[in-house]
C-alpha cells in the first residue's frame, strides 16, 4: 500500500549496442495508494517489462521508481514486498495449495496464526477452501492460476499486487467474478492494483485509470472515460471502442469547420493554424445517430448494412469514399433512404500527425 | 482385427521378456553348477538335469588364502567410488546447471551453450584419449592406485553427464518459478533450495541414475589406473578368468555385479510410475 513513482524510466534489453532498440521509451507516472490501474495495449508493447521493472525483476536501464518517496531503484525483489501474479499459473508443485499460499508469508517470518488466518480468508475470497490439503499439482489449470493469485494477494501490507494478464487461462463466466473481486479486495483493503491486460473491456470494467501503450511507448493515461472520448493519438481511438473510432482524412476548411464529402462538419476545436493541413477528424460510433431534428452538422449517407448486436444495433453506411459507423438504438427504424446522420460538435476530435490537438 | 492385434501384441511382449528374462535365468542356473555340468550340453533345470553346486558362490566370499577370489572388498570399494562420485557430481553439476540455465555468462564469443558443450565434450571424445592425462595427473599428486583418485576421474567423467541432463531440465523449469519466489520474499539462494531444488527431485532422480549407472559399469578407467592396492568390481570379474573359465563363478559375479543396478531401476521405475516424473512441468 504504497504510492509508487516511476520517474524518467526507460528500459533496452540491449545496451551495449550503439543504437539500442527501447523496450521502453522514457516515461514518468505516479501511481497513487489504493486505486486500481490497468495497463493496456497490443502484445509486445511493453506491458510486462514496466511490471518487471516495479517489482524489481528487471532493473530499468535508466531512471528511477519511488515507492512512498523511497527510492527502490536497487532495491532486489525480495527487498520490495511486492506481489505479481503472471499470466500462466506458477505454483509450487511440491507442496499443498495451503503451503502454496502460505509461502508469501512464512518467507517474511510471520506468526503462525496469522498465516492460517490470511490464507482462510483469501481461500475463501478464491474459493479454494476445500483443495487447500491437496497437492498444488493435481489442480486443474484454471484453479492453479487462482493459486497464484491467492498467493498476490494474501499478504495484506505489500506495495501493489501487480498482475499481468492474470485471467487468461480463466474461463469468462469465472473471470467475470474474479474481476469484480478484485474490485471488491481493492475497495475493501485499499491495495493498489495494477492489471496489464490487452482486453479493453477488462481495463475499461476494471480500472480507476487506464495507461495505454504502444511500441514501448506511454501513449496516454487517464480515465476511461477521457480515453473514450478523447483519445490522444488515432490509436488509442482505434485500439479503445468497439467499433474503433470513426477517423476521416480530411482538411480544415475555415477556424473550426473540417469538410467531409463536401459537407462542412464544425467542431469545437480551434483549427485557425492548420488550414490547408492533412488532418484527421476522429469521432466515436456511439455520439453518431440518426438526424432528427438537428439543422446543422448533418451527413448524407447510403446505408450499408444494419447489424443487429443485441443490446444496440451497428449501422454501417457509406458517404462517398468513407465508411461511417453508428451505434443506434436496437428500437430505431432505420430509413432505407435519405438517411442523414448527426455528427456533434463537441464529440468531435481532431488529429494532426495522429495526435490530438 | 482387434483380436489378431491382441495375439500379435501378445506374442511380441512374451518374446521380448523372454528374449530380457532368459540371460538371467542362463546366468542363475550356470552359478550352481560345477565343471561337469557346465561342459556336458545345455541343461536347464537343478535337481532333473544337473545336481546344483554352491561352489561358483563360494569361491566369491573366500579369501585368496582359502583358494576363493574375495569380491566383497572391490564390491564395497566400487559402490563406494560410485556413490561418492555421482553425488558429488549430482551436486556440482546441479549447481553449474542452474547458472548456465538462468545466468547469461560471456566471455568473448564464449557463451552459456559453448560453455554447456564445453561440459558435454568431455564425453564425446574416446575415453582412451583421456587415460594417458588421467595416469600422469593422478601419478603428479600420487592418488594411482587409490579410491580417491578413482572418485576424482569418476566425478570427471559423470559431472558432464549432471550438467548435461539438468540443464535440459531447469531450461524446461519456467522462469516463472523462480521469479514467482522472489517476488513472495526469498533470497535468490533461497528461491534456488526451497522452490526450484523441490521442483527438480525428477531430473535430479534421472541425473543420478545415469551417473550411477556410467560409474557402476566403468572397467576402463578402473583398470588403467588401479594396480594392487585397490580394485573395483569389473576389474576383479575380469580377473577371474584363467586357462579353465570359471563360468560358475563369472556367472554368480554377473548377478551379484547387476544387482544394484536392479535396484536403482526399481526406484526410477516407481517414481515414474507414480506420475512424478511426467506430470512434474505443465
Amino acid at each position: 500500500m504504497s504510492k509508487i513513482d516511476l520517474n524518467n524510466i526507460s528500459h533496452t534489453y540491449n545496451p551495449k549496442d550503439t543504437e539500442p532498440t527501447y523496450a521502453l521509451n522514457p516515461f514518468s507516472m505516479t501511481w497513487e495508494n489504493g486505486k486500481r490501474y490497468a495497463i493496456l495495449g497490443p502484445s509486445g508493447c511493453g506491458k510486462t517489462t514496466m511490471l518487471n521493472i516495479v517489482s524489481g525483476l528487471v532493473r530499468p536501464s535508466a531512471g528511477s521508481i519511488l515507492f512512498d518517496d523511497k527510492d527502490v531503484t536497487d532495491l532486489k525483489t525480495e527487498d520490495r514486498n511486492i506481489a505479481q501474479v503472471f499470466q500462466f499459473p506458477v505454483i509450487y508443485n511440491t507442496m499443498t495449495v495451503f503451503e502454496n499460499l502460505a509461502f508469501p508469508l512464512l518467507c517474511r517470518d510471520f506468526e503462525k496464526e496469522k498465516i492460517n488466518e490470511r490464507v482462510n480468508s483469501v481461500a475463501e475470497t478464491l474459493n479454494l477452501q476445500s483443495f487447500l490439503k491437496s497437492p498444488a499439482r493435481k489442480l486443474t489449470a484454471d484453479q492453479k492460476q487462482l493459486i497464484s493469485l491467492g498467493r498476490g494477494l494474501v499478504r495484506e501490507d505489500v506495495a501493489a499486487v501487480l498482475m499481468d494478464e492474470p485471467l487468461t487461462v480463466i474461463d469468462p463466466d469465472l473471470k467475470f467474478r474474479l474481476r469484480r473481486k478484485l474490485k471488491e479486495i481493492n475497495e475493501e483493503f485499499k491495495t493498489t492494483l495494477v492489471y496489464v491486460t490487452h482486453d479493453q473491456n477488462e481495463a475499461m470494467t476494471f480500472a480507476d485509470n487506464i495507461i495505454v501503450m504502444s511500441d514501448g511507448e506511454v501513449v496516454q493515461a487517464g480515465t476511461p472515460k477521457e480515453l473514450f472520448e478523447r483519445p490522444n493519438t488515432t490509436f488509442v481511438g482505434y485500439f479503445i471502442g468497439s467499433p474503433a473510432m470513426n477517423l476521416f482524412e480530411t482538411e480544415a476548411s475555415s477556424n473550426d469547420c473540417v469538410k467531409i464529402n463536401g459537407t462542412l462538419i464544425k467542431t469545437n476545436t480551434n483549427l485557425s493554424k492548420l488550414k490547408d493541413k492533412k488532418i484527421k477528424l476522429g469521432i466515436r460510433s456511439e455520439f453518431i445517430n440518426l438526424a432528427e431534428d438537428q439543422k446543422d452538422n448533418l451527413l448524407s449517407v447510403e446505408v450499408d448494412k444494419v447489424e443487429d448486436l443485441g443490446n444496440y444495433k451497428l449501422l454501417t453506411a457509406k458517404m462517398g469514399e468513407f465508411t461511417i459507423k453508428s451505434k443506434i438504438n436496437r428500437e430505431t427504424e432505420v430509413p432505407s433512404s435519405d438517411v442523414k446522420l448527426h455528427i456533434p460538435a463537441d464529440k468531435c476530435c481532431v488529429y494532426e500527425n495522429e495526435i490530438l490537438i | 482385427m482387434g483380436k489378431l492385434y491382441k495375439i500379435l501384441k501378445y506374442f511380441f511382449i512374451t518374446f521380448w521378456a523372454v528374449f530380457v528374462v532368459a540371460p538371467f535365468l542362463w546366468a542363475l542356473t550356470t552359478s550352481f553348477k560345477d565343471f561337469n555340468s557346465v561342459n556336458g550340453g545345455a541343461t536347464y533345470i537343478p535337481w532333473v538335469d544337473f545336481e546344483p553346486k554352491l561352489e561358483g558362490w563360494r569361491v566369491l566370499i573366500k579369501s585368496p588364502a582359502n583358494g576363493g577370489v574375495d569380491i566383497i572388498e572391490p564390491y564395497f570399494n566400487s559402490l563406494f567410488v560410485t556413490c561418492t562420485a555421482s553425488l558429488i557430481s549430482i551436486i556440482l553439476g546441479t549447481l553449474s546447471a542452474y547458472a548456465l540455465s538462468r545466468f547469461t555468462f560471456k566471455a568473448g564469443f564464449v557463451k552459456n551453450n559453448d560453455i554447456t558443450f564445453f561440459f558435454i565434450s568431455q564425453r564425446i571424445m574416446p575415453p582412451i584419449v583421456l587415460s594417458i592425462p588421467f595416469f600422469l595427473f593422478l601419478g603428479a599428486i600420487n592418488l594411482l592406485d587409490s579410491l580417491i583418485g578413482l572418485i576424482v576421474v569418476y566425478i570427471v567423467l559423470l559431472m558432464p553427464i549432471a550438467v548435461w541432463i539438468m540443464v535440459d531440465f531447469f531450461n524446461k523449469v519456467p522462469r516463472e518459478i523462480d521469479e514467482t519466489a522472489l517476488i513472495d520474499g526469498c533470497n535468490p539462494y533461497q528461491a534456488f533450495f526451497k522452490v526450484v531444488l523441490p521442483n527438480s527431485i525428477p531430473g535430479l532422480i534421472v541425473a543420478g541414475m545415469f551417473c550411477i549407472i556410467f560409474g557402476w559399469i566403468d572397467f576402463f578407467f578402473a583398470f588403467i589406473l588401479t594396480f594392487t592396492e585397490v580394485q573395483l568390481l569389473p576389474v576383479k570379474i575380469v580377473a577371474l578368468n584363467s586357462s579353465i573359465t570359471p563360468w560358475w563363478s563369472l556367472s554368480a559375479s554377473a548377478l551379484i555385479s547387476v544387482a544394484p543396478l536392479i535396484i536403482v531401476a526399481f526406484v526410477v521405475e516407481r517414481y515414474l510410475s507414480k506420475g512424478n516424473l511426467s506430470g512434474a512441468i505443465k
